[in-house]
This record gives structure tokens, C-alpha cells and sequence, in this order.
């Protein structure tokens, strides 16, 4: 039995403690891991929390990310609660099991703490490896800060394990920025943290010798398009309802409360920025001094990456003229992911939107306050002119010349 | 298996062996068994054979070369017994044939159309050794 | 730990009840599916199985029909080994909280892979499971090719094999390397248990496959599985093949034990020329020409030096 941690109401963490203690707090039974920057404290602290009997599952510290993601999903498939963490190249290297965990509708919970993806080699945050990942069949969480980063894990092994759902759930946070950032993080204690993610219920488990299982087998043309229209089904009718379900519960139990869409001043917003990660807080303290200023404009921040909160944003956007689509990583011949959900999202709106792309941030670059000032004069400029005034997509905050696309 | 819509199997495209409880499957007989429709037993690969193996239990000594060296489960042997040729799962390899080592063979091919009791009547005698 | 199953001669083990069932859609005459029957017939304990991406693996869990009559996994074709090492991890775990279904039973686990998945792709994987000693055993069907994807070398293709990727020609005779040397690679692992088996030689097999299970830690098997498509010989020939194969010394039969102690379990009364196994097969057929003539000879040459240091190796238990 795993000894109990007396937490303090609010303790100093930063981003990898606030996940590593979720990990500990919902006793895990397998975690397969191998560390990477900047998520390598997370492996660290739960390899800490087992040295000193906090933990009593197993920890298979493996040869690699594949293997690490291959061990979690037969641990998974024994039929138990599984979860790892991984960044960047790591996360890249996991990618052909991230879809063999999600098509064997296996719950493993993966906290991502995003880097830039190589080459050049970069350590730093950005969303890259989010990016990889978000065509997985995974629900993705994204967390601002280490609170989030906390509470979006329990969250996150709730609905994945539920059996309605089973599908993998990774959990977000910035590397570094939120990774190695220590904040104030208000805490659960460790038994209603358990009581709140519940006992493991197993399903099709390959440990129940009375009724064997066949897990990851092969579908051809005649089988396999019926397999994955039930994932995507799945994921884009089911998942909602458990995450607002388990949002409810968590505001009940703790008082903090999370939303598919984050909005922040949008009532009555011209014009609002949307964006994921830190970036999202910077954003808020630049629009509250705006809307100060008399300005209206708003923030909204993507919670729920996958399944893609389209319903949610069509809502949330109602009255809003010019959107600024704020993307952290490179998107190498195209537009921003953002920017393209949310134009396929706003596209068949009655209201005429204007939508626009910032790539910023990439490999760790500071995203500043000026820059936000600047782009929010710009979509003001959009909304009040109805069509845009400026490129549509445009990179921000890098060296040498002014750097635009159509 | 029927083909079932995107709404009526399992979800992880999950297969069981066997319907309800098995608690000692590795001394339950086949016979005994109560397999899925997703079980392979359940399925056939006879339309692979061109030929097949007849078994000739008159001169057989239950040695059961024929039942280890089967890859297709198709030697049923019961109670120490070569019992028969399981000719929904046999593809008609030909190594029971081969390794048999009575003289002459208990198990030979033919024909996926002969007659069993026609080979059987006509089943050639004792060979004498060469050299 | 669990009574090791009695199978005192062929016609005690044919009462076994197998847990592979036909109708799979491997060849006619394969034999990866008389490996595997005798290795799950060896043990009457419940099992784990996990498969990595192969010929076994894609025969024998085609939607909507599954021939394992046991718990089994895929994932890749790199990974059979960890799959059955995080189901490992979880029994362990779930045995500390008290969660298992059936406590009283004690489940073996085993991962199958073919040469491709084990010597190439997946030896990383392999490795890293043997490091971290995880209770296994894993099973090499070691055809020497990629067969499921239709007879690519990989790098347990013999020297002088003629393959799509390494085929003989005009200038050349086909492999030109020489197969890697898992067995000695494994034992370096420190592994409690390293056998070479064939399934021709069931008898041996049974008894390596039953000191496999009884002992703690990962087991490496490397199972001889001839190959009627890719060495090209008539399926019914399959176990004269493999007679060929063990009686030439081309597939020495021996087990290393604890990393080091090494035993030759089998030793044919009669060793027949390497050139009679080669030449039983279409892989090989080329080399019969004079001008590879130097290849038989360096073949058979190779063959009398592996044999030699076996013995050596046995002799000095060391």
C-alpha cells in the first residue's frame, strides 16, 4: 500500500511537479517512461515518489519513447491505469503507437510538455509536438499553468478510462514556461484526488485468463474504414458531454472551473485573439488593459484541442468580426493549425468573419506584450474595415525582414 | 461473420476466443469449448486444398509424428488415438503424409474430389524397401 | 511456481489440448505454426501472448477472426517484446494491489517475432527487455527473410541466399553477409536461458521450452522456421528440411545458460554436407553453378568453425 503525502493547501510547484503529483495521487499501475527535456522531471519525481514508497505500481523506465508508449499500451491492455510523459523528438519518436493506443481504444494518459521539434535542435517550448499528435485519435488537454497542468490530469484520466469512451488523453503544458515555472498550486489531498478519478474498472482485459482477448489486430479494406468511422464517431460525439461532466464535478469538488473554450471578454468583443499554452495569460493582461482603454477585445483560449470544440467556438465567436489565429509552431508551407480549424469552423456562419494568422513563439521565442498590443490593433483595424487589412498570415517577433504570406 | 455497420461491434476492434467463461482452457478439448464466431475454429480453409490427406486408421500405429509436425490443428487425436483428419481446418500441406513411417503410409493425398471409401478399398500394399 | 506440464513421449504430449487454432492463413506446410503449437502445448499454464508485426501475426488475427485461444497483443513490428513486457509490468503491479481476477493462477508470458522484428527492427526493444529482466520469454520464428512482406533479406539471411532484395544475378550471388549471431548477442544480455530449437526436433524443443518457463527472468528462443515460400521447397517437405538443417549443423541445436554455461543438446549420428541442405532449396540453387563454387566451400568451411567452437565453448563450461 503507498504511503499518503500531507500536501499543503496551495504548495509551490512548478508545471512537471504539478503532473508528476496527480500521477502519484491517482496511484498509477504502470508507467513505462523514458525522460526527454523538459519533461524529464516528471519521470524523475515519479521515480522520487517510488523510491520513498509513495507509489506502489511499477515504473519500467524503458530504452526509448516507442518503447516507453509499447510498454504503456500493454500494460493498458493487461487491463490497469497507465500514463507516461514525453516532449518533442520523444514525442515524435511515440507517434506510430500514439495510434495503435487510441485505435485499441486504450485509456493511457500522456502529459506532453511541448518543445519545438528538430532540426535545428531546439529544447525549448513550443507547439510542435502538440501539432504531431492532433490527428492521433487522443483527446488533447491543454493547460496555461501549472494549476492546470494538475487538475487537467485527473480530469483527463476520468473521461479517458470511462467506458463509454476509452480513448487516450494527452495533457499540455509549455515546456519551461509552465514546465519549469514554479507557481502557487492550489492542491487536492491525496484521497479525494483518488476518489475523484475513481477505482480503475477494467474492460477487455487481457489479464482475465477466463475470457482471453485478441487486442491490435488487422483490418483490411473490408473492415477497417467501419473501425476508425467508430473512433472518430466516438470521439467527436461522446467525449464532449464526459469532459463538461467532469468539469461540473471538478467546480463541485474544488471550485475551480474549466471550459471546453475559455473565453475571456469576449461578450461583446470586435475583436479577440485565439491561442493555446501560456500564451493564452499573456493574452488576458493585454485585453484587460485594453478593454480598460475602452477597447474591445477579447481572448479565447483553446482548452480541448481534440476532439476540435467547433459547436463551442461558433458560440463563443457570435458577434465577434476579425479573429486572430495564433500559432505556436511552423506550419512549413501552409497555414497556422489554428488559423484552418477556425476558418473551417466560422466558414458557414451567417456573420462575416475576418480571419487572420500569427506564427509566433517558435523554438521558445518570448511572445511580449507589445506583440499582443500590436496584433490586437490589427484585427481592430480588420473588424472595422470588415475584410483584412493586413497578410493573412504573418510571422511575428523574428529577425530581418517583415516575413508575410498572402 | 456477417458485415456489421460502423455502430455494431466492439470498440479497439477487440476479439474474444470464446463466448462466456473459459476457466481451464488448456485441458478443455476443442469439442468442449464453447468458441466465438470470432474464433478461427469457427472458419474454414478447405477451398485451399487441391489435394487431401485420407487417413488409413488399418495400418496407423498412433504415433502421432502426424499430430505434432500438423501446422493446421487438423490431426484430431484423442486419448492417445489418431483419430481422423479435421478437414475443415487441413490445408493440405502433405506432411502428415510425409512424416508417416508405417509401410505403407496410414495417411496418402488425393484428389479433393476422390472418394474415401473408394481409396480406402483401393489403399496400396506393403512396399519393399529399396536398395 | 507452477507444475511443469508431464509429456514423457509423443503420444502423452498428443493429448494436449492446443491453444492455436486452424483456419489461420499462414502457408500450407509453415512452420511457425508447429513452433508455436509445441511451445503453447509445452505448458498447460495460462497465457500472455503478444505477436510483433510478421507472418504470424498477420495469419492469425485477421478481422473479424482470432486463432489464439489465449490473451494476445500487437502493436508493431518493433515492439512484440515490450507489448508482452508492459502486460508483465501490469500483472506484477496489479498482484501487489491485489487486483488480479485469478489470483491463484500464475500466467507465462511470451512474445513472438520473426527474424525482421527481432534481429532488425525490434532488436532495441528486445534488448531493452532483457536488460530490465522482465519475466518472458520471447521466440524468434527465424526464417531468415522477410516473408510476410515477400522475401526481402534481413540480417538473419544466410550468406549465398538468393532474396528480392539480395537477389543472385549475373555478377552476383545473392547475400553477401553473414547471419548475425543473435544467440551469442542475447546470452551477453545475461539472460537466464538462450536456446537455438527446431521444431523437427520436438523433443529437445519441449524440454527447452519447459527450462524457459521455470526460470525467473527473460528467455531468448531462436526457432528454426523453414520456409516453403521464401527457401522454396514443397510444404510437405518442411520437416525434411528442417532434418537437413539440424543434421548438417547449419541450426545447431544448444542453450546457453546464465549468460556463459553453454550445452550442445543435440549431436546427429550422422552429420550430412552442408551442400545437401543448401541444395534441398530454390534460395540456394544458384550456388551449384561453378562460379560460386568458393561460396559452398567457404559454407561448409563456416559450418565445421561455428560446430568446432561450439564444442569448445561446451567443453570448457565456461
Amino acid at each position: 500500500m503507498a504511503e499518503k503525502q500531507e500536501l499543503r493547501d496551495v504548495e509551490v510547484w512548478d508545471g512537471n511537479m504539478a503532473a508528476s503529483q496527480a500521477m502519484r495521487q491517482v496511484q498509477i499501475d504502470v508507467v513505462a517512461a523514458y525522460p526527454i527535456t523538459p519533461s524529464t522531471p516528471i519521470v524523475e519525481n515519479y521515480g522520487n515518489f517510488l523510491a520513498n514508497g509513495y507509489v506502489d505500481g511499477e515504473f519500467v523506465m524503458v530504452e526509448s519513447e516507442h518503447g516507453a508508449m509499447s510498454g504503456c499500451i500493454g500494460a493498458s491492455a493487461a487491463g490497469g491505469r497507465v500514463a507516461t510523459a514525453t516532449s518533442s523528438q520523444g514525442f515524435a519518436l511515440m507517434v506510430e503507437t500514439l495510434y495503435q493506443a487510441s485505435g485499441m481504444r486504450l485509456p493511457i494518459v500522456l502529459n506532453v510538455v511541448n518543445r519545438a521539434l528538430a532540426a535545428p535542435l531546439n529544447v525549448n517550448g513550443d507547439h510542435s509536438d502538440m501539432y504531431l499528435g492532433r490527428d492521433s485519435g487522443w483527446i488533447q488537454f491543454d493547460a496555461y499553468n501549472p494549476q492546470d497542468a494538475y487538475d487537467l490530469n485527473f480530469i483527463a484520466f476520468r473521461v479517458a478510462e470511462d467506458h463509454e469512451i476509452r480513448l487516450p488523453a494527452m495533457v499540455h503544458q509549455d515546456g519551461f514556461l509552465t514546465s519549469h515555472t514554479a507557481q502557487g498550486v492550489h492542491t487536492i489531498d491525496d484521497d479525494t484526488a483518488y476518489n475523484f478519478v475513481g477505482d480503475f474498472k477494467p474492460m477487455n482485459d487481457m489479464l482475465d485468463l477466463d475470457h482471453p482477448v485478441t487486442h491490435g489486430v488487422q483490418t483490411e479494406e473490408d473492415w477497417h474504414y467501419e473501425h476508425k468511422a467508430r473512433q472518430h464517431n466516438d470521439l467527436m460525439t461522446k467525449v464532449f458531454p464526459r469532459i463538461e461532466a467532469a468539469f461540473d464535478a471538478f467546480e463541485k469538488l474544488t471550485g475551480r472551473r474549466y471550459n471546453i473554450v475559455e473565453q475571456y471578454n469576449t461578450e461583446d468583443a470586435d475583436a479577440v485573439v485565439v491561442c493555446m499554452g501560456t500564451s493564452v495569460e499573456t493574452a488576458v493582461e493585454v485585453s484587460n488593459e485594453l478593454c480598460a482603454e475602452g477597447k474591445k477585445v477579447g481572448v479565447i483560449g483553446i482548452r480541448v484541442v481534440r476532439p476540435w470544440p467547433h459547436a463551442q467556438l461558433v458560440e463563443a465567436l457570435k458577434g465577434v468580426t476579425a479573429i486572430g489565429a495564433l500559432d505556436r509552431s511552423s506550419p512549413n508551407g501552409t497555414f497556422g493549425m489554428l488559423y484552418n480549424e477556425l476558418a473551417g469552423t466560422v466558414v458557414n456562419g451567417e456573420e462575416k468573419k475576418v480571419v487572420t494568422n500569427y506564427v509566433y513563439g517558435l523554438g521558445g521565442r518570448d511572445l511580449t506584450k507589445v506583440h499582443l498590443r500590436e496584433i490586437f490593433a490589427e484585427l481592430l483595424a480588420n473588424a472595422e474595415a470588415g475584410k483584412p487589412t493586413t497578410p493573412l498570415q504573418q510571422l511575428i517577433g523574428v529577425r530581418g525582414p517583415k516575413i508575410s504570406f498572402h | 461473420m456477417e458485415n456489421n455497420g460502423w455502430n455494431e461491434f466492439e470498440i479497439g476492434a477487440m476479439l474474444r476466443s470464446f463466448d462466456g467463461a473459459v476457466s481451464d482452457v488448456a485441458t478443455t478439448l476443442q469439442e468442449d469449448r464453447p468458441y466465438s464466431r470470432s474464433n478461427s475454429f469457427t472458419a474454414s480453409v478447405a477451398d485451399w486444398r487441391i489435394e487431401k490427406p485420407v487417413f488409413n486408421k488399418d495400418y496407423c500405429i498412433d504415433c502421432q509424428f502426424c499430430w505434432i509436425y500438423c501446422p493446421d490443428i487438423s490431426i484430431i487425436s484423442r486419448d492417445k488415438k489418431m483419430v481422423g483428419v479435421d478437414y475443415d481446418h487441413c490445408k493440405g500441406c502433405a506432411i502428415c503424409v510425409e512424416v508417416c513411417p508405417t509401410n505403407p503410409k496410414s495417411l496418402l493425398m488425393f484428389a479433393e474430389q476422390e472418394d474415401e471409401d473408394k481409396v480406402l478399398a483401393e489403399w496400396p500394399t506393403k512396399e519393399k524397401k529399396e536398395k | 511456481m507452477s507444475e511443469i506440464k508431464k509429456i514423457k513421449n509423443l503420444k502423452e504430449f498428443s493429448t494436449s489440448a492446443d491453444r492455436f487454432e486452424g483456419a489461420n492463413l499462414l502457408c500450407p506446410g509453415c512452420a511457425h505454426s508447429i513452433i508455436v503449437r509445441e511451445v503453447l502445448n509445452a505448458t498447460n499454464d495460462d497465457l500472455i501472448l503478444a505477436a510483433s508485426t510478421g507472418c504470424l501475426e498477420v495469419c492469425t488475427a485477421v478481422y473479424p477472426y482470432t486463432s489464439w485461444d489465449a490473451s494476445w497483443i500487437h502493436i508493431g513490428f518493433e515492439n512484440g517484446s515490450t507489448a508482452v513486457a508492459g502486460a508483465e509490468a501490469m500483472y506484477k503491479a496489479l498482484k501487489n494491489k491485489g487486483r488480479l481476477k485469478q489470483p491463484d493462477r500464475e500466467p507465462k508470458f511470451v512474445a513472438f517475432g520473426g527474424d525482421g522484428a527481432s534481429y532488425d527492427i525490434g532488436f532495441q526493444w528486445i534488448s531493452g527487455c532483457f536488460e530490465r529482466g522482465h519475466n518472458m520469454m520471447y521466440v524468434v520464428l527465424d526464417n531468415e527473410v522477410y516473408a510476410n512482406t515477400g522475401g526481402q533479406r534481413s540480417s538473419s539471411t544466410p550468406i549465398g541466399a538468393s532474396t528480392t532484395t539480395a537477389p543472385a544475378g549475373r555478377v552476383s550471388y545473392g547475400e553477401k553477409m553473414h547471419k548475425k549471431n543473435m544467440m551469442q548477442i542475447m546470452a551477453a544480455h545475461g539472460s537466464p536461458y538462450v536456446a537455438q530449437v527446431a521444431p523437427n526436433k520436438w523433443k529437445d524443443m519441449i524440454k527447452k521450452i519447459q527450462h524457459g518457463f521455470s526460470v525467473e527472468g527473460p528467455v531468448f528462443i531462436n526457432a528454426m522456421s523453414a520456409c516453403t515460400t521464401e527457401w522454396k521447397f514443397l510444404p510437405e517437405d518442411t520437416i525434411a528440411v528442417s532434418d537437413l538443417a539440424t543434421d548438417s549443423l547449419v541450426f545447431p541445436l544448444y542453450e546457453i545458460i546464465d549468460g556463459t554455461k553453454l550445452n550442445i543438446t543435440y549431436r546427429p549420428k550422422n552429420v550430412i554436407p552442408v551442400k545437401d541442405y543448401l541444395g534441398a532449396q530454390g534460395r540456394f540453387k544458384h550456388l551449384f553453378k561453378p562460379e560460386n563454387k568458393h561460396v559452398l566451400d567457404e559454407w561448409q568451411a563456416r559450418v565445421d568453425r561455428d560446430w568446432e567452437y561450439l564444442q569448445r565453448r561446451e567443453e570448457a563450461s565456461v
